[in-house]
C-alpha cells in the first residue's frame, strides 16, 4: 500500500493524469457546449473517432500537423452539422442520429483507413508517426512540482484545452450569444417567441461541438498516440458524456469531472502493478463512470420533476380561471 | 409531390427486386465453378477485421500462401466486431454447403462454433489459438490448433533476461524488471507471460517481472499509459502481448528511452521506423504457416487432426522468434544462448509450464514474480 502512495505522489503520475484526461475534457466540452443549447449529441465517440484518423491523414498529406488539427476540426464540424441537418430538418430522433454517427465512425473509420493505407489496422505502417509540437513554457516551467506537471514538454493541444475551458466559460455567460445558447437550451419555445433563430443557435452549438471534437480526436492521434488505430478511441466519447453530466454542463464542473476521470484510470494503471485482483482494479475507471450517469439521473429526475410540478401548477392555475 | 414520392417508392421497390436477383445468380456461380475445378474451396471467417498485423493478417497469408501454390479455393469473409452477429455468419456458411473447410479462430469462437458444428456434422471446420470441447470431448468434425505460446515466451524471456543483464544496451536502468503489457487476463495471454516468466528466471532468478492488463485489444493509449507506469516502476524492456493496444507500449518505450518487443508478426517490419530502431525482437505466432500445414496434411489424406486439439510448436513452426533485425545485431554469445536455448526445447530438455495445464497454478507464479509488492 505504502508502494502505491509513493508511486502517485509523483509527477509522473500527474502527467499521466493529465494525459488521460484531455481528450475527456475536450468531447466533455464539446457535449456541454450542445447541452446547454438543448441538443443531445452522443455522437462523440464515433466524431472523434473519424477527427482522429483525418488528422493523422491531413498531417501526412501536407506534411504539418497545424493542417492534420485544421482537418479534423473541420470534419467535427461537419459530422455534428450533419447530426443537426437530419435532426432538426428531417425530424429524425436526435439520438438515433447518434448512434449513426458512432456507428460511421466505428465502421468508417475501419474503410477509410482501408482505402488510405491498405491497412486495417493503424496508419503507422504507410504515414509514419505524427506528433504534434510539445511546448515548455518559458518562466512557468521553473515553479516547481506545478511547473514540472503542467508546463513541461506538454502537448500544445493540452494548453489549448485548458484555455478552452476559460473559453467556453466566456462564451456561455459573457456573450450575448453565450445567453442565447442557454435560453435555448432552457425553453426553446420561449426563445423562439422574442425572436431567437432556435435551429440557428442549435447549429452554432452543433460547430463548436465539431470543433472541440475535432481537436479530441487530433489529440488521441498526434499527442497522446503518434499514430491512428482501429478502436483508440476506446469509449471515451462515453466517458466525456458521463464527465458532461457529473460537472453539470458547467465548464469548471467539467473540468473537475474529467480530472476524476484521469486519476481514477491511471490510479487503476498504477495499482495494476500490485497484487490486487487485476478485474476488480480493471474496473475502477467504470465505477466512476456508473456513479457519474448515477447522479446525472437523480439531478435529472429532480429536475424533470420539478418543471412538471411547475406545469401543474400552472394547470390548476388555468383551471382556476 | 406525392405521386413523385410514389413512383420514387415504386422504382426503389423494382430496384431491389432486380438487385436480389442478381445476388442470387452471383452466389450459385461459385457452386457450379467448384464441380468443374474440384479444389478444396476453403472460407476463413474473421471475427474482427483483417489489419491487426497479428494472427488475422496471419491467417489471411497462410491462405493466400495455399491459393497461390494451387492449393485451394478461398475466400475471407470479416465478420467485424459485432459478436452477436458471428454465430449467424457461421450458420450460414455452414447450410451454404458451399465450403470443404471453414475456418475460424480465438477464444471468443468456440460458443458461436460448437452450436453449428453438432447441427451440420459433415462439415469440416478447422479453429485455431483455441479448442472446441462438448463435455470434454472433442467434436469429431472439428480441428482444434492451440499454439505452444508458451515455449516462444520461454525464448523471448531469455532473450530479454540476457539484454536486461549481459548487453550494452544504453539507457538500462539499476533494477532487474521486465516489463509485460497483455491484452486480457485469459489463458492464451497468461501462456505467453508464464513462458516469459520462466525463460526469464531461468537466465537470473531475481528477475522480476511487472505484468499488467491493458483489459481490451484496442486501446492503444491506454496500452501505452500502462506501459509507461510499468517504466515507472522500474522495468525497461517491455513485451507488448495485446494487438493494438500492447502495441501501444512501444510509444511508451521510445518517450522514456526504454526497449520494446513485438508479438504475433514481426513488428519491426511494420512499426515506425524510429520504434522499429527499439524493438529488439518479436515473438512470432505463425497462424498462417500452421494452417497451411494442416490443410495441407488434410489433402495428403491425413485426417488425424480433427476430432482432437493439436499443439503447433517451435518443430512446426507454429511459433518461434523474429531474428532478422534488431536480435542479429546483438552480440553472438546472446544470440547463441538464445539458439541453444531453443534447441534444448526442441530436444525436450527444458520443459516450459503451460497456463493450460490444469494442475499447474500459473496465477500463483504469476503473483509471486511482480515486482510491486
Amino acid at each position: 500500500m505504502s508502494n502505491i502512495l509513493s508511486s502517485i505522489l509523483t509527477t509522473s503520475f500527474a502527467a499521466s493524469i493529465i494525459r488521460i484526461m484531455v481528450p475527456i475534457l475536450f468531447a466533455a466540452l464539446a457535449a456541454s457546449v450542445t447541452e446547454k443549447a438543448g441538443v443531445v449529441n452522443i455522437g462523440l465517440e464515433g466524431t472523434m473517432s473519424l477527427c482522429a484518423l483525418i488528422a493523422v491523414t491531413c498531417a501526412w498529406k501536407s506534411g504539418s500537423t497545424l493542417v492534420g488539427v485544421l482537418g479534423a476540426m473541420a470534419l467535427g464540424v461537419l459530422l455534428s452539422l450533419m447530426i443537426g441537418f437530419f435532426a432538426f430538418k428531417f425530424k429524425t430522433d436526435i439520438i438515433l442520429c447518434g448512434i449513426a454517427v458512432n456507428t460511421l465512425g466505428e465502421g468508417g473509420a475501419v474503410l477509410l483507413l482501408y482505402l488510405l493505407t491498405g491497412s486495417k489496422g493503424d496508419t503507422q505502417t504507410v504515414m509514419g508517426a505524427w506528433n504534434l509540437p510539445r511546448v515548455t513554457v518559458p518562466l512557468l516551467s521553473k515553479i516547481p512540482v506545478i511547473g514540472e506537471i503542467f508546463f513541461t514538454n506538454q502537448s500544445i493541444l493540452t494548453y489549448v484545452a485548458f484555455i478552452c475551458v476559460l473559453l467556453v466559460w466566456i462564451l456561455l455567460y459573457k456573450t450575448p450569444l453565450g445567453i442565447r445558447i442557454r435560453a435555448v437550451g432552457e425553453n426553446d419555445h420561449a426563445a423562439d417567441s422574442v425572436g431567437v433563430g432556435v435551429y440557428k443557435i442549435k447549429y452554432i452549438s452543433l460547430v463548436i461541438c465539431g470543433l472541440l471534437c475535432g481537436m479530441a480526436g487530433a489529440y488521441m492521434s498526434m499527442s497522446y498516440m503518434t499514430m491512428f488505430s482501429k478502436g483508440m478511441i476506446a469509449g471515451r466519447g462515453f466517458i466525456a458524456l458521463a464527465a458532461q453530466a457529473m460537472g453539470r454542463g458547467e465548464p469548471v464542473g467539467v473540468m473537475l469531472s474529467s480530472l476524476l476521470f484521469g486519476f481514477a484510470q491511471a490510479l487503476a494503471n498504477y495499482v495494476k502493478g500490485t497484487n490486487l485482483p487485476a478485474r476488480l482494479v480493471e474496473a475502477l475507471p467504470y465505477v466512476v463512470t456508473i456513479l457519474g450517469i448515477t447522479i446525472y439521473a437523480i439531478s435529472t429526475f429532480n429536475k424533470t420533476r420539478k418543471i412538471r410540478a411547475r406545469q401543474e401548477k400552472k394547470e390548476q392555475k388555468k383551471a382556476a380561471a | 409531390m406525392k405521386k413523385f414520392v410514389a413512383i420514387l417508392l415504386c422504382l426503389v421497390m423494382v430496384l431491389a427486386i432486380v438487385a436480389c436477383k442478381k445476388t442470387e445468380t452471383a452466389t450459385t456461380e461459385p457452386k457450379t465453378e467448384t464441380t468443374e475445378a474440384k479444389k478444396l474451396q476453403v472460407v476463413n471467417l474473421v471475427n474482427g477485421n483483417l489489419g491487426d498485423k497479428s494472427f488475422f493478417d496471419s491467417a489471411e497469408s497462410g491462405m493466400k500462401a495455399l491459393q497461390d501454390a494451387g492449393l485451394v479455393e478461398y475466400k475471407t469473409i470479416e465478420m467485424g466486431t459485432d459478436e452477436s452477429t458471428w454465430q449467424n455468419y457461421v450458420e450460414e456458411v455452414a447450410s451454404s454447403k458451399q465450403y470443404d473447410i471453414i475456418v475460424c479462430g480465438t477464444w471468443q469462437m468456440p460458443d458461436n462454433l460448437i452450436p453449428v458444428a453438432q447441427k451440420y456434422t459433415d462439415q469440416l471446420f478447422i479453429i485455431y489459438d483455441t479448442e472446441v470441447k462438448v463435455d470434454d470431448k472433442y467434436l469429431p468434425n472439428v480441428a482444434s490448433i492451440q499454439y505452444n505460446q508458451n515455449d516462444m515466451g520461454y525464448l523471448v524471456g531469455v532473450y530479454a533476461a540476457l539484454l536486461e543483464t549481459k548487453s550494452d544496451l544504453t539507457g538500462l536502468n539499476e533494477q532487474k524488471i521486465l516489463g509485460f503489457v497483455g491484452g486480457e487476463d485469459s489463458p492464451v495471454i497468461c501462456d505467453f507471460l508464464v513462458g516469459y516468466i520462466e525463460g526469464a528466471q531461468s537466465i537470473d532468478p531475481d528477475i522480476k517481472v511487472d505484468w499488467r492488463w491493458i483489459g481490451n485489444y484496442t486501446d492503444s493509449a491506454l496500452g501505452k499509459e500502462i506501459g509507461a507506469a510499468e517504466i515507472e516502476a522500474g522495468a525497461d524492456i517491455i513485451w507488448g502481448v495485446g494487438g493494438n493496444a500492447g502495441t501501444g507500449a512501444v510509444e511508451a518505450c521510445y518517450e522514456k528511452g526504454m526497449y520494446f518487443i513485438g508479438v504475433d508478426s514481426d513488428q519491426e517490419q511494420t512499426l515506425d521506423p524510429k520504434y522499429a530502431a527499439i524493438t529488439m525482437t518479436s515473438g512470432l505466432k505463425n497462424v498462417g504457416t500452421s494452417l497451411e500445414y494442416v490443410i495441407k496434411k488434410y489433402l495428403e489424406g491425413d485426417k488425424s487432426f480433427w476430432g482432437t486439439c493439436s499443439y503447433l510448436g517451435l518443430a512446426e513452426d507454429g511459433v518461434g522468434i523474429a531474428t532478422a533485425g534488431n536480435f542479429a545485431k546483438q552480440s553472438k554469445d546472446i544470440q547463441d544462448a538464445v539458439n541453444a536455448v531453443k534447441d534444448k526445447i526442441l530436444a525436450g530438455e527444458v520443459k516450459v509450464d503451460t497456463a493450460f495445464d490444469a494442475n499447474f497454478d500459473y496465477y500463483g507464479l504469476m503473483n509471486q514474480v511482480k515486482s510491486g509488492n
